[in-house]
């Protein structure tokens, strides 16, 4: 068992080691001049030693402080919104024409709006990645909640769960795997989003010093912040993942 | 009975439409602000935009790039996805990177590829069709997977070989798993195509946006950002009847927008 797992990690890591080895090879052949593609050593070097200074530090922590606002924000309401949605017909009623209008919407367009509206600062941000990460956490917790087996609620109700507890006790939890599916999309969503919003306009962030990067032709400075979120992106999926394994442990299928 | 509720059901989104464009009016109308038109002059600056040959040529030259970027990623990630989704080894082999590029911002990916292929259509296609293929190989890969594992046996047994099994049960079988991936990857092909017209200024429907907002002209950005929000649930709904067309016989539990890992 331990030896196929090891070979399927393995198997998985060549395409990686075949990516990095096709870029060293551009640059060491000099198919690809420094300027357009430093080699991949410096690349990492400079991460490494960029990882040392605060000032970086400080970007990764402004883009994280939105990416972690944003988000958060998005599963309150996304969860809130998706449960009642489920439950009470009412309020199904006005959400549904409401989401089919809006998740479509491409949300960066709105964009320039939110500047407007709220200003330069971390509120507009958080407003974009909440709005873009707020959708695919709302339906897939809505379809969760709505596929909930009609008999588990009727066996609560007959061992004398009190009405209002059925949410709680039942239907919350048996829509968790779709929830925590949903939480994954807008988790990678927010990490594409929040950078954006960044490149587009900031004073801080890694999105913003990917911009300034490109404006003096820094191309090996291009590269850090990309694979800066790349990797906090792997994190915070392992994270979610990690979360995931815990809350669903006794569950049939993970 | 039911003739009423499909006209309720057809006329809900247009009054959630009227709905939005009213909460818009009356908030421009309170904050009175220059900077944010209500929504009836908006709406009026809509027309002069669409009438202006260059600014619609600049419209259509945006849509080009996503379908031709969009139609790309879709025909490569499909057989992709199914093979990931029947084969563990192609899976073992390709998830792992997949993974790690998958939230990486395309879009961010712009400035770089702009150094290699320039600004013109070649890197804007280009980054649109890396923001489409993530969601739809994955999507693919999870509807394969999940195929019966009988049905294909008794494909074979018929006397299928590989390929025709590939086709005539493992596609048919993943075809609404994979069609939700189309979907999530048209809304991320709007917002690739919008972004990356936002970084490399030339062309394009983003382009208008960003530099009307540069120089405060706030009437055309709002006017814009009607015009592609229009353009997304237009989109949306097109394809929401294709998706019905051909997977009728699904059960409609497949309408998760964004939805499965």
């Amino acid at each position: 068992m331990s030896t196929q797992r090891l070979a399927t990690v393995l198997m998985g890591a060549l395409p990686i080691l075949f990516v990095l080895a096709i870029w060293q090879a551009l640059c060491s052949f000099g198919f690809a001049p420094p300027s357009l593609l430093p080699p991949p050593g410096k690349v990492f070097l400079r991460l490494a030693q960029q990882l040392g200074s605060l000032g970086f530090l400080d970007d990764i922590l402004a883009t994280m402080i939105r990416l972690f606002a944003g988000f958060l924000i998005a599963v309150v309401l996304g969860v809130g919104i998706g449960l009642a949605a489920a439950v009470v017909p009412a309020i199904n009623a006005v959400v549904r024409p409401l989401v089919q209008v809006l998740a479509p919407l491409p949300k960066v367009a709105l964009y320039p709006a939110l500047i407007i509206l709220f200003g330069f600062d971390h509120a507009s941000k958080i407003t974009l990645v909440t709005l873009d990460a707020l959708f695919p956490i709302l339906l897939s917790t809505y379809y969760g909640a709505s596929m909930v087996e009609q008999k588990l609620v009727w066996s609560a109700l007959a061992a004398g769960t009190p009405r209002w507890q059925i949410l709680f006790k039942v239907i919350a939890p048996a829509a968790l795997p779709s929830i925590l599916t949903g939480c994954r999309i807008g988790l990678v969503i927010s990490c594409i989003v929040v950078f954006l919003a960044e490149m587009i306009s900031s004073t801080d962030g890694l999105g913003h010093l990917l911009v300034g990067a490109a404006r003096t032709f820094q191309t090996v400075d291009m590269f850090v912040p990309l694979i800066t979120i790349s990797l906090l992106g792997l994190m915070l999926n392992g994270l979610l993942y990690g979360l995931r394994k815990y809350l669903l442990r006794g569950f049939p299928e993970v | 009975m039911t003739s009423a509720r499909n006209i309720i059901a057809t006329l809900s989104p247009l009054l959630a439409c009227l709905g939005l464009l009213a909460v818009w009016q009356v908030v421009a109308l309170w904050l009175d602000t220059e900077s944010f038109p209500t929504a009836w002059h908006a709406l009026q600056t809509v027309p002069q935009i669409l009438g202006d040959p260059e600014q619609l040529l600049n419209i259509l030259d945006s849509i080009r790039r996503m379908v031709i970027g969009f139609s790309l990623a879709v025909l490569i990630s499909i057989p992709l996805g199914l093979a990931m989704g029947r084969s563990a080894r192609v899976s073992a082999f390709f998830n792992p990177l997949l993974m790690m590029i998958y939230p990486v911002p395309k879009a961010a990916l712009m400035p770089i590829i702009m150094l290699w292929l320039g600004v013109g259509d070649a890197s804007k296609t280009l980054v649109i069709f890396l923001g489409v293929s993530l969601p739809v190989i994955y999507h693919s890969f999870q509807g394969a997977k999940a195929v019966e594992e009988k049905m294909l046996w008794s494909g074979a047994a018929m006397g299928l070989n590989g390929l025709q099994r590939m086709l005539r049960i493992v596609l048919p079988a993943a075809l609404p798993e994979i069609l939700t991936g189309c979907r999530t990857g048209l809304v991320l092909a709007l917002i690739t195509m919008v972004t990356s017209e936002m970084i490399a200024r030339q062309s394009g429907a983003g382009n208008i946006l960003f530099n009307a907002m540069d120089m405060a002209q706030y009437d055309t950005v709002f006017a814009m950002i009607i015009i592609i929000g229009a353009l997304g649930i237009v989109l949306d709904a097109a394809f929401d009847k294709l998706r019905w067309r051909l997977v009728k016989w699904a059960e409609p539990h497949q309408e998760i927008l964004l939805g499965a890992s």
